[in-house]
């Protein structure tokens, strides 16, 4: 990979984790980013970090940027400037861009609409269905689904574009080489090698530091044309994620959650302040204008008609989820007979079943 | 002067014979016991003497000799004071004791005379008959636990004085009337019902099937759904022991020492429940003396685990192999014993450490990574031997209230015992006898499906993402289902109803 002298020196700043704002200031200080490089050894060398500086001053040398440029190719890590044609525009937009981005995969992503699904760490099975359903119907609609390869919705929102085969961009609060949580590195394998793509601002060995999610968040947001926030308390990163997304002058969407429910918090607080009711990819899709208004609802295909139990035990699901027992009460039959067709309906997809053994309908 | 008794020591769970002889010499005044004593017997020299005092008979003077024959393998215990102390009060009595050479004396001796109860009688009184022994004198304690065997005279004792007095023929002791094994059945009671729990219509479906086909069952559910009630109604459903069977497990339990005094042969099937702090040796036997453990305890029983991810791994590692065998071999310096370990696992556990993941009433405190770890205690091995798993949410006071009368253990019972009595049938000529214990061919050879359950079983498979391992214990379970039903052929209904069993394995193991 061949890389301007420009480039070069930005990537040595992007090495010590210079942060955007700061290179910023730089180059609107001394010119251009090579002249932070010209000035470095010299007594008009600006002031950095103590860390920084350190690992500046160890990868001074054209022999050593070499050894890194090297190193990304062996890894097939890319890199993106902010003056490259591929820079996504949308994220050049806002206030704070990233100078340099790193990425595996398929770059291609970001020239499709972007939508990103974000929320808790440790959703309810509602929340988790939900993430996953709104993420495939997305994908379906050619949507790319971003989310930040977290536990819990982030990880249901990319598993539900992958099981449409769908684009999906997954953002990294570390390096690409230290993937955060370790367990979701075979996640990432997956989307980097199919049709998404795995992108971090911080270099390919940096550690997951709690101070770098935030800036991870504005880039989910910086990408996409609007965020979906599935579920999440007031204070969480899901919520940081809505605010850059308001700063940035993007669309904001919420999935909405049983009041008193602590991971609803988040959606309904936003919602009273304004975000977009979500109750499937459909919202989103029409409210972003991203499918024609006229196109009418694809009607499903005529099925036969259920038997008269599975369709008792629908309207009973209607109200609430309930398991056998509350089931065999509601419709007063036998708990055996339910058991059977609840089988019956769960393997053919007509409910599902949630923790605890409840039943619920698909869409619940 | 010499003379000898017939008594019985105890390796493992079986007895073997041993022959005590008594020899009185001139030369200096000593006790010895020759032929490998343990401690144990070495100290009985003192209660020996002290009881045949105490009974008013004389101690020899002279230099006694007592050997315990074979003379190379290891005696433990206390069952051979009576014997030892009979030999000696031959080798002087003016009157003999005539009976000595036909009737095996089994029992411990207090310093005042009494006979105490012993452990392992079962298992002396089963080798005295193979042997060919057809009288045995020992304690009243002890006397229920052998009245089922066939062919022995059973003589039950107080004292050592009783004792010598009917082996001199001067008092006979009554003969213990024996017990059929039929009549002990009959007064069997249940103690935990399955009426009484309410609700959980899916757990207590998984409990008639897994007793039906022998399942290993798991039960995950918040505190209070009522995990160990349903397992401790478990063996009232279960078909009643048979004579063998009985025998089998009281053998353990005698030689063990967990009988209770004047119990009989056990009718109930053991439920053990082990403290989850519980060390391997505990679990599986062993100790330098290679004792049975909770494993050998609940042969023909339940082996109940409440807090499954509490115990340490290797103690449930170690469980697999036994499951799956039925037996257990304890090999230690001194010799391998081989103990029987035919039980149904059950096993319960919270779904993660705070309790409540997937309750609809309390909210989960726990972070992901604290429910992975808590649920990662558990090996894949392990799930894999648990056929069937259930997933229970805690029953409201107003369901409790209002809930219907549930069926008693005994209406049950007689479909599980019909269930079993067809995989018998079926399996009749393999080492098979039920369902849980199919392997692959097994399953392909007795596991038939008509091609509407064969192909909701597929779109399973696709739905649900079920892993092989996983296929082949739906299958199992969906035969247990149709063996309930009286049918051979699994139809739709039987997967829809098995498929309900496997939920826990998708949801928390993937």
């Amino acid at each position: 990979m061949e890389l301007s002298p420009e480039k070069r020196a930005l990537l040595w700043l992007s090495s010590a984790e210079v942060s955007a704002h700061r290179v910023s200031a730089l180059v609107d200080q001394l010119g251009s980013a090579r002249a932070v490089w010209e000035a470095f050894s010299t007594d008009a060398c600006p002031k950095f970090m103590p860390k920084a500086k350190k690992t500046l001053e160890e990868l001074h040398s054209e022999a050593k940027i070499d050894a890194l440029i090297r190193r990304l190719e062996e890894k097939h890590v890319h890199l993106l400037f902010a003056d490259d044609e591929a820079f996504p525009p949308l994220l050049a937009e806002i206030p704070d861009p990233p100078f340099l981005l790193y990425y595996a995969g398929k770059p291609e992503c970001l020239t499709k609409p972007c939508v990103a699904v974000v929320g808790t760490r440790t959703p309810s099975d509602y929340g988790r269905h939900m993430a996953a359903d709104i993420a495939r119907g997305l994908c379906e609609a050619g949507v790319t689904v971003v989310s930040g390869l977290a536990r819990g919705i982030d990880y249901a929102a990319h598993e539900g574009a992958l099981s449409v085969n769908g684009c999906t961009v997954g953002v990294l609060g570390s390096g690409i080489n230290r993937p955060y949580p370790s367990e979701h590195t075979p996640m990432l394998r997956q989307i980097a090698s199919g049709k998404g793509l795995i992108i971090s601002e911080f270099p390919l060995d940096a550690t997951p530091m709690p101070f770098h999610f935030p800036y991870r968040n504005r880039i989910i947001a910086g990408l996409s044309v609007g965020t979906v926030f599935v579920e999440g308390r007031i204070q969480s990163g899901g919520m940081h994620t809505v605010t850059s997304a308001l700063d940035q002058g993007r669309e904001v969407f919420a999935v909405p959650g049983q009041t008193g429910y602590i991971g609803a918090e988040g959606p309904l607080a936003i919602m009273r302040e304004g975000a977009r009711l979500v109750t499937g990819a459909r919202d989103i899709l029409e409210d972003l204008s991203l499918v024609p208004l006229m196109q009418p609802l694809r009607r499903p295909k005529k099925q036969p008609p259920l038997p008269p139990l599975q369709r008792q035990i629908i309207r009973a699901l209607r109200i609430q989820p309930m398991n056998i027992d509350e089931l065999a009460a509601a419709l007063k039959t036998g708990t055996d007979e339910i058991m059977t067709e609840a089988g019956i309906m769960e393997i053919s997809g007509l409910i599902r079943r949630e923790a605890g053994n409840s039943f619920a309908l698909p869409n619940q | 002067m010499l003379a000898k008794s017939i008594t019985c020591g105890l390796d493992g769970v079986h007895g073997y014979l041993v022959e005590v002889e008594a020899y009185i010499s001139n030369g200096f005044i000593g006790f010895e016991i020759v032929g490998l004593p343990s401690a144990a017997v070495k100290e009985s020299r003192d209660r020996v003497r002290a009881a045949m005092l105490n009974s008013g008979f004389e101690f020899p003077f002279g230099r006694v000799t007592v050997n315990l024959a074979p003379a190379d393998v290891r005696k433990e215990g206390t069952s051979y004071e009576l014997a030892v102390a009979a030999a000696l009060i031959s080798a002087k009595s003016p009157r003999p004791l005539l009976h000595l050479k036909d009737t095996a004396l089994l029992g411990e001796l207090s310093l005042e005379g009494k006979l105490l109860p012993i452990r392992g009688a079962l298992g002396m009184a089963i080798t005295a008959v193979e042997s060919g022994i057809r009288k045995l004198v020992l304690p009243r304690e002890n006397a229920n636990e052998v009245a089922c065997i066939d062919g022995l005279e059973v003589y039950a004792a107080e004292s050592l004085r009783q004792v010598v007095r009917h082996l001199t023929g001067e008092e006979t002791l009554p003969q213990q009337p024996s017990i059929s094994f039929e009549s002990l059945q009959t007064s069997r009671s249940i103690r935990h019902d399955m009426k009484d729990v309410k609700g959980q219509a899916l757990a207590r479906a998984a409990l008639e099937v897994a007793a039906a086909g022998g399942h290993n069952l798991l039960m995950v559910g918040v505190p209070g759904s009522g995990k160990t009630m349903l397992a401790r109604c478990l063996p009232g459903i279960l078909p009643p022991l048979s004579y063998g069977e009985a025998l089998e497990t009281t053998l353990i339990h005698s030689a063990s020492g967990e009988l209770e005094a004047e119990s009989t042969l056990m009718t109930q099937r053991p439920f053990r429940s082990p403290h989850h702090n519980i060390s391997m040796a505990a679990m599986i036997g062993g100790g330098s003396k290679a004792k049975p453990g909770e494993v050998s305890l609940a042969h023909n029983g339940v082996l109940f685990l409440d807090e499954l991810p509490e115990f340490q791994r290797p103690t449930l590692e170690a469980l697999r192999q036994p499951i799956e065998d039925g037996f257990v071999n304890i090999t230690r310096v001194n010799g391998t014993n081989r103990y029987p370990s035919s039980c149904m696992l059950v096993a319960g556990m919270n779904p993660c450490p705070c309790g409540n993941y997937g309750s609809k009433r309390k909210n989960c405190t726990c972070s992901a990574n604290e429910i992975k770890r808590y649920l990662g205690r558990i090996s894949g091995p392990l799930l894999d031997r648990l056929d069937i798993q259930v997933e229970m949410d805690a029953v409201t006071v107003e369901e409790i209230e209002t809930s219907a009368v549930q069926e008693d253990s005994a209406t049950i019972r007689k479909r599980v015992i019909r269930a079993r009595q067809r995989q018998l049938k079926r399996y009749a000529g393999t080492s098979i006898y039920c369902n849980a214990q199919l392997d692959q061919q097994g399953l392909e050879k007795w596991c038939k499906m008509e091609p509407a359950a064969k192909q909701l079983l597929m779109q399973a498979v696709e739905r649900f993402d079920i892993s092989m391992r996983a296929y082949a214990r739906i299958r199992k379970v969906a035969l247990t289902i149709a063996d309930l039903n009286d049918r051979d052929l699994i139809t739709v209904q039987d997967i829809a109803k098995a498929i309900q069993f496997r939920n826990v394995d998708g949801r928390y193991w993937k």
